[in-house]
C-alpha cells in the first residue's frame, strides 16, 4: 500500500512538475510530430541553458492547459526574414533538414528583442496565413518537447 | 476511536461552513471567474436552441458588460471591433445564425486587480469548439472588469496575440504609410491550428 502511495505521488509530481504530457493537435509540425500523437514537455531542459535554435518548444498561451508546440528558429537580437521559402537570419540562409515539404512563404525581415525568440512549425506547405508563427518572449516557453 | 470521529466531524463541519460562506460571500476573484464563467455558458449554444432562447441568452448576455464595452477582435478570420452592448447584441444573435452551434470554455484565468480592487485584469485562454467540431481553436483573451453598483461588469475585452508577427517599430511604419504592404502584413496573421494540450 505504502509503495503504491509513494508511485502515485512521485508520478504525479513528475506530470505536473517534470515532465508535462501533451497531446498534440494539428499540422502545423508535421512531418517530425503527427497529430494526435502523445509527448512530453520537459519543464527542466532550460535551468542550465537557454533555449537554442532547432529545439521544438511549448509556448504557453494564458497558462499551461494549451500550448503551441513550434520550433526555435530566431534568437534573440537575431533579424528573421523568410525569402521563397527559405530562412533568413540576419541575412544568412538557415540550413532546415525538418522542412520536408515545399514552401513559398515570403515575409519582412523582423528584427527581435532582447528577449523574444522566433517559432514557427515544420509544416510550411501550409498556406502562410494559416500557420501560427512568431515571436513571443522568453517567458511563455515551457519547456523542450522531450520525444 | 470516539475522540477520530469528532475530529473528523469536526473538519467536515468546518470545510462545510467555510464552502458555504464562500458560496454566499465570494472573494472578488471568485466572483470574477464565477462572472466570466457565466458569460462563457451564455456565449455558448447548442444547435437546438429555440428562436425565443437565441434572443433571450443574446439578451441575457450584454447584462455582463457595460453599457461602453468595447470588444476588439484582431484573429485571422475576423478584424473587427465592437462598441456597446446593441453592437454586442448584433454580433451574438449573428454567430448564433452563422454557426450551428459554439461551445466556450475558459482555461487558465489569471486577474490582476487595480489598487482599490474596483478594476480588474483577467488574462485567460479561450477554447473555441463551432458546429460540434472535435478540434477547437485556442485564442489567448484579455479581459478589463470593473466593479459597478457591487457587480464585476465587463469593460474591455480583446485577443492577444500568443506569437506576435509585429515587425520592429520603423519597419512597421513605413510599411503601415503603404495601404497594400499594410493589408498585406494585417492578411499575414495566422489562426491557432496547430496546440498540444
Amino acid at each position: 500500500m505504502q509503495r503504491v502511495v509513494i508511485l502515485v505521488v512521485v508520478c504525479f509530481v513528475v506530470a505536473k512538475f517534470v515532465l508535462l504530457p501533451i497531446r498534440i493537435s494539428g499540422p502545423s509540425m508535421l512531418p517530425t510530430y503527427r497529430e494526435h500523437g502523445v509527448n512530453f514537455v520537459n519543464r527542466l531542459a532550460y535551468l542550465f541553458h537557454e533555449p537554442r535554435r532547432g529545439d521544438v518548444v511549448a509556448i504557453r498561451l494564458a497558462g499551461p492547459s494549451i500550448m503551441f508546440m513550434k520550433r526555435i528558429i530566431g534568437l534573440p537580437g537575431e533579424t528573421v526574414t523568410f525569402h521563397q521559402g527559405h530562412v533568413f537570419i540576419n541575412g544568412e540562409l538557415l540550413d532546415e533538414p525538418y522542412v520536408r515539404f515545399p514552401c513559398y512563404w515570403e515575409h519582412e525581415p523582423r528584427t527581435l528583442g532582447p528577449f523574444d525568440y522566433y517559432f514557427v512549425g515544420d509544416n510550411r506547405s501550409m498556406p502562410q496565413v494559416d500557420h501560427t508563427e512568431g515571436k513571443a518572449s522568453r517567458e511563455r516557453i515551457v519547456g523542450k518537447v522531450l520525444l | 476511536m470516539k475522540w477520530a470521529f469528532r475530529g473528523a466531524l469536526a473538519i467536515i463541519i468546518i470545510a462545510a461552513g467555510v464552502w458555504i460562506w464562500l458560496t454566499f460571500f465570494p472573494g472578488p476573484e471568485q466572483a470574477i471567474r464565477k462572472r466570466l464563467a457565466e458569460v462563457a455558458q451564455l456565449a455558448s449554444f447548442a444547435g437546438n436552441e429555440g428562436q425565443l432562447a437565441k434572443v433571450a441568452n443574446a439578451q441575457k448576455l450584454t447584462t455582463f458588460f457595460t453599457p461602453d464595452i468595447e470588444i476588439s477582435v484582431d484573429v485571422p478570420e475576423l478584424r473587427q471591433k465592437f462598441t456597446g452592448q446593441d453592437d454586442l447584441l448584433k454580433a451574438a444573435m449573428g454567430v448564433r445564425s452563422v454557426l450551428s452551434s459554439l461551445n466556450l470554455e475558459l482555461l487558465d484565468i489569471n486577474i490582476t486587480f487595480a489598487p482599490g480592487k474596483t478594476s480588474a485584469i483577467a488574462n485567460l485562454t479561450l477554447k473555441v469548439r463551432a458546429n460540434g467540431e472535435r478540434d477547437f481553436t485556442p485564442q489567448e483573451v484579455k479581459f478589463t472588469l470593473k466593479k459597478i453598483k457591487g457587480e464585476w461588469l465587463i469593460r474591455q475585452a480583446e485577443t492577444v496575440r500568443t506569437l506576435s508577427r509585429a515587425l520592429n517599430k520603423n519597419k512597421l511604419d513605413g510599411i503601415l504609410s503603404q495601404a497594400s504592404a499594410s493589408a498585406r502584413f494585417w492578411s499575414a496573421a495566422a489562426p491557432c491550428r496547430f496546440t498540444s494540450t
